[in-house]
């Protein structure tokens, strides 16, 4: 038997004194597509923060392992580097800081603890106009200060773009349709597949059933009060479409 | 082994005018001695351990410096603790470089300048500095001469177990329709606890039409004291472009009082400041609009940590007749510890009609949505930290025009760790 990817075991935490995350328990293989959907304010970002280690998300009790290891000793900078990705709901604007140089410093400080080479600035910019490209991503956009003043469209191409350089082996995509027409959300949804390897695993997050039907799950969670309360495979999705979270807000 | 009033030899001491400023420099540092808090010029920032009695004078050269890498092509002139080294070479026509002191010997023309715009009455180092007269560069570009490369003064302290003090003194004259790119660059070597006190005076004429950018990069060892004083005179449709990065010593201040003297003269001042530790560094400026249409404008910023105390002190005036004139400052710092602290002073004063004029201050601390949003990239905590700090300073960096040394000081403020 193959170890999981990622082992979440009987997880609580909480955010200001508040507990959100109650007795969570999750495992994914290399290779799957987990989709959790949930009503708003069941906990779902606060679940990607938690496997991202932001400051102010703090863990009460319970076992995250990823690749066998405890991913809550390390780092943000760390589980980034261990190939944790998240794309998140609403991308941070950093003013003054041009795209490229931010990525490139990513990429770079990614390749260093796989002992890779660092890649020069030629070698990096031929690596972003490739990926840019599928994206539909143009260099005006990269020389831009990150996500300042870009559309919701394109912070969420962006964040595809971080995931297609960086490559990370297991990628959380938190409501990663907001805000996106139906011709961003192919493109974006595009990316993400382009990823799918049978190695690299993903947690999609996701209120709406539309996303899936453009990154189909292997498997579908719904999550409420702070864990999951059903699993299915993709038809779930489905169902819950029709029916809605009713019956599972209803039951605490 | 003395204090800071001592009888060391200078030369030219048998020319009348010269001795009667240096006494008035004298006459005015005895009565004065060290400014404390109650002057209100050094309200926020206290010089420290200057009123020890252990400084010693460098009035002896022993020349030793070597060229200094740099990313453009300079006429560097060296100093070693605030002591000439005469090599300079291939000057263009109609450019001179030479000893203060020399031209002093040489040049009628020096006695109309020297001591014109510091008063120094209100400049208690200043007035220190006039007393010592000696050691410093005359620089003066003639009419219609534009300096293509770069002048670049630079001082390296020797620092030894005993603590040095030293004056230059600069005096500048740019004709009808000069230019030229002139850099101040500070830096030691030796033993870091020395507490040096470098005292800076310049006086600055510049013509009709002339241009004069002054860049300064101070970096001075941690417990050093650096005082710097620029006066600096506008004159018809002529510039003066400043732009000084401090990030050295236990006490810094650089000072620039620019007088806008007649029509369409301007000026921006510019400066940015990184310490931590238990550092002051202070930005002062006096920008005084005398005539109509005059503008200036300027941009400080800042990056504090540890428990060190950003200063800056800004004056705008604008003087009765000087209608149609802008004036604008702002001053921005980056608080990177609870402890770090910030001391700002602006000051309008404005005696005519139709003028724009404002300022304006404000501080923040590191955005700590960017910070995690960097790491969860795989950046490192220092490295998002240092990228913010990078693209804090860039916009008051970016205002140098000549490029090449706009990325020299850019990076040098990547280098500067907090």
């Amino acid at each position: 038997m193959t170890t999981p990817l990622l082992e979440i075991e009987d997880l609580y935490a909480r955010v200001c004194d508040k507990e959100i995350i109650k007795g969570f328990n999750l495992s994914i293989n290399e290779g799957e597509v987990h989709a959790i959907m949930g009503p708003n304010g069941a906990g779902k970002s606060t679940l990607s923060y938690i496997l991202t280690g932001k400051p102010g998300y703090e863990i009460t009790s319970g076992t995250i392992r990823f690749k066998g290891k405890d991913l809550t000793a390390m780092s943000p900078e760390e589980r980034a580097r261990e190939g944790i990705f998240l794309s998140m709901q609403y991308p941070v604007e950093i003013p003054g800081v041009p795209t490229a140089t931010f990525l490139k410093h990513a990429v770079n400080a990614v390749r260093k603890h796989q002992n890779l080479p660092e890649l020069d600035t030629l070698g990096f910019m031929k690596l972003l106009k490739e990926e840019g490209a599928k994206l539909g991503i143009n260099n005006d956009m990269i020389k831009r200060a990150v996500n300042v003043g870009f559309s919701g469209g394109e912070k969420k191409r962006l964040e595809t773009l971080q995931m297609s350089v960086l490559k990370p082996s297991f990628a959380i995509l938190d409501e990663a349709d907001s805000g996106l027409d139906i011709d961003a959300l192919k493109v974006v949804a595009e990316g993400v597949n382009a990823l799918r390897d049978g190695k690299r695993s993903l947690l999609v997050i996701t209120h709406y059933q539309r996303l899936l039907n453009y990154i189909v799950p292997d498997f579908v969670h719904v999550f409420a009060d702070g864990h999951i309360v059903k699993s299915g495979d993709k038809n779930l999705a489905l169902e819950l479409e029709e029916k809605g979270y009713a019956e599972f807000v209803r039951e605490k | 082994m003395a204090g800071l009033i001592q009888n060391i030899p200078l030369i030219g001491k048998e020319i009348p005018w010269l001795q009667t400023l240096r006494n008035s420099g004298l006459q005015v540092f005895e009565k004065s001695g060290v400014p404390t808090p109650k002057a209100e010029a050094w309200k926020y920032t206290k010089p420290r351990d200057l009123n020890a009695d252990d400084f010693v004078m460098q009035t002896s050269s022993a020349m030793g410096s070597s060229p200094l890498e740099l990313p453009f092509p300079c006429y560097q002139i060296h100093f070693e603790n605030g002591t000439f080294n005469p090599e300079i070479s291939d000057l263009p026509q109609g450019v001179e470089v030479l000893p203060l002191i020399e031209a002093v010997l040489l040049k009628g023309d020096t006695r109309q300048y020297l001591g014109k715009l510091i008063e120094v009455e209100r400049h208690p180092f200043a007035a220190l500095n006039t007393y010592y007269l000696n050691e410093g560069l005359y620089i003066r570009v003639e009419k219609n001469v534009e300096l293509k490369k770069p002048l670049m003064l630079i001082n390296h302290t020797v620092c030894g177990a005993q603590n040095l003090f030293f004056n230059l003194r600069n005096l500048i004259i740019l004709e009808e329709g000069a230019a030229a790119d002139f850099i101040e660059y500070y830096h030691y070597s030796g033993e870091v606890k020395s507490r040096y006190f470098a005292n800076i005076a310049n006086e600055i004429f510049v013509g009709r039409k002339a241009r004069f950018n002054h860049y300064k990069f101070q970096n001075e060892a941690f417990k050093a004291n650096h005082v710097a004083l620029s006066n600096v005179e506008v004159k018809a449709d002529g510039a003066y472009n400043s732009f000084c990065l401090q990030k050295g010593a236990n006490i810094g201040r650089n000072e620039t009082r620019v007088f806008l003297r007649e029509n369409n003269a301007r000026t921006n001042v510019d400066a940015a400041y990184i310490m931590n530790g238990w550092a002051t560094l202070d930005t002062t400026t006096d920008v005084e609009h005398l005539a109509p249409c005059t503008f200036s404008h300027q941009l400080v910023k800042g990056v504090v940590g540890g428990d060190a105390r950003g200063v800056f002190q800004g004056k705008i005036h604008i003087a009765k007749d000087a209608v149609k004139t802008e004036g604008f400052q702002l001053h921005k710092a980056l608080l990177l510890s609870d402890t770090a602290e910030i001391d700002v002073k602006p000051e309008l004063e404005i005696f005519a009609d139709d003028v724009k004029c404002s300022h304006g201050a404000a501080s923040g601390e590191l955005d700590e949505n960017a910070l995690f949003y960097m790491q969860s990239r795989g950046i490192g905590l220092e490295e998002a930290k240092q990228i913010l700090i990078d693209a804090y300073l860039d916009d008051v960096i970016s205002k140098i025009s000549f490029e090449a040394i706009r990325d020299w000081f850019k990076d040098l403020a990547a280098q500067t760790k907090v």
